[in-house]
């Protein structure tokens, strides 16, 4: 967890002094995630913890080029219940965490700039990493990976006079096998937040 | 202005999810009891009937220059555990003998605690010229914190089996961990041994 911790930190430190040139724009956005696929068959419930950052250098009115950064975790208590493998049992309750931290490059593309609102849709890709732990008793089982990740995402932005704006947006994250997971790690996210420009 | 704002915003915000959200995870010391069953495939448990099970159940062993002196749980709260078990082997079928009568099994319960400790050790330093020349100075701090988890172990041999070496195989084991702790709540016991039968159904005999 610190590692992840640190890790933030230091890209929140460059992200916020890169945020600084002109043309730019920052979005700082809370993100509730909804697990699918594999992470969604581990942990059904929602994830309410989570915040994505973006940094977007605008290259035209149109479209931004920079990166990103978030984090997701997943948190489910199962009831206690029989686990059954080969000719072995194992009952109590069981703690599922999965935390997700995407690391992407993002482009961005507006379609309708000057506008009160703006829609825009955009791509990201780069790394995710993600740790599950399966935890029953004392012990937990965890498994990790860096994942090749891809995130498209799609969103407005509804713009006020103080070169800010409020945004919502809905980003897909997937995160190709690898690692410990035989299976992609991949989650949607809806976002809601400020984006300030400069 | 702005660029302090946007600053000051993402420091809060970080920190804010950071700091106190992280979900928790067990609440009460129950949440940690946990009931693990294994068996042999190839054992046949169905074709046997009879059990012997001693009286009481060892908690501890201590040797003193090659004597052997077994420590064994209270009757308070060793009678009730040895209760539950013979309860659920008679729902199972089975049939309680003395061991001199050559049962079928052996079925033996035994306890076992474990206490872990955490050890947290850091230190500060302090270069000298802030203290007037008392030059490097690690001063340790250590704190150590400990819990004690026990587990109730309950196996079945056949002690007809054929052994090069006199030993039985363990055909069946169950741990029951968690349960054993310094309050000795009885119930948690008891139900963790109802769950150990109840996840082993292929105990029943004809």
């Amino acid at each position: 967890m610190k590692k992840i911790l640190y890790s933030v930190c230091t890209i929140l430190l460059l992200t916020a002094t890169m945020a600084t040139a002109q043309q730019s724009r920052t979005s700082l956005t809370y993100a509730v995630g909804f697990g699918t696929g594999d992470l969604g068959d581990f942990i059904s419930q929602p994830s309410w913890r989570g915040f994505n950052v973006e940094f977007l250098k605008m290259t035209s009115t149109k479209v931004g080029v920079g990166g990103s950064f978030g984090w997701n975790v997943f948190y489910q208590e199962n009831d206690y219940d029989t686990y059954t493998k080969g000719t072995a049992s194992l009952s109590g309750k069981q703690y599922r965490y999965s935390n997700n931290l995407p690391i992407l490059a993002n482009i961005d593309y507006y379609m309708n700039p000057g506008q009160k609102i703006n829609t825009y849709v955009g791509l990201g890709t780069g790394m995710m990493y993600t740790r599950r732990n399966t935890d029953m008793n004392l012990y937990t089982i965890e498994q990790e990976a860096w994942h090749f990740a891809l995130q498209p995402q799609i969103g407005i932005e509804i713009d006020n006079q103080y070169s800010s704006a409020f945004t919502i947006a809905a980003k897909y994250f997937y995160g190709f096998a690898s690692g410990d997971f035989d299976k992609a790690q991949s989650y949607i996210t809806v976002n809601v937040g400020w984006i300030f420009k400069s | 202005m702005l660029r302090i704002l946007t600053f000051s915003c993402l420091i809060a915000f970080t920190g804010f999810l950071f700091s106190g959200c992280y979900p928790g995870g067990a609440d009460y010391t129950n949440d940690y009891d946990v009931v693990y069953t294994n068996h042999s495939p190839t054992y046949d448990f169905a074709s046997k009937g009879t059990y012997a099970m001693p009286d009481k159940i060892v908690v501890d062993v201590e040797i003193d220059r090659g004597d052997t002196t077994y420590i064994y749980m209270k009757d308070i709260y060793a009678t009730p555990i040895l209760q539950a078990i013979a309860d659920n082997m008679t729902a199972l079928g089975w049939t309680r003998v003395d061991i001199s009568a050559t049962p079928d099994v052996l079925l033996t319960p035994a306890g076992i605690s474990s206490t872990t400790y955490f050890y947290s050790y850091w230190y500060d330093w302090w270069y000298g010229g802030w203290y007037g020349g008392w030059g490097w100075y690690y001063p340790p701090y250590v704190t150590i914190s400990s819990f004690t988890t026990g587990t109730l172990v309950m196996t079945i041999e056949d002690p007809n089996t054929d052994s090069p070496i006199n030993a039985s195989e363990t055909s069946w084991v169950a741990a029951i961990s968690g349960v054993l702790t310094g309050s000795y709540d009885i119930n948690r016991i008891l139900t963790g041994v109802d769950h150990a039968f109840d996840q082993s159904p292929y105990l029943k005999t004809n």
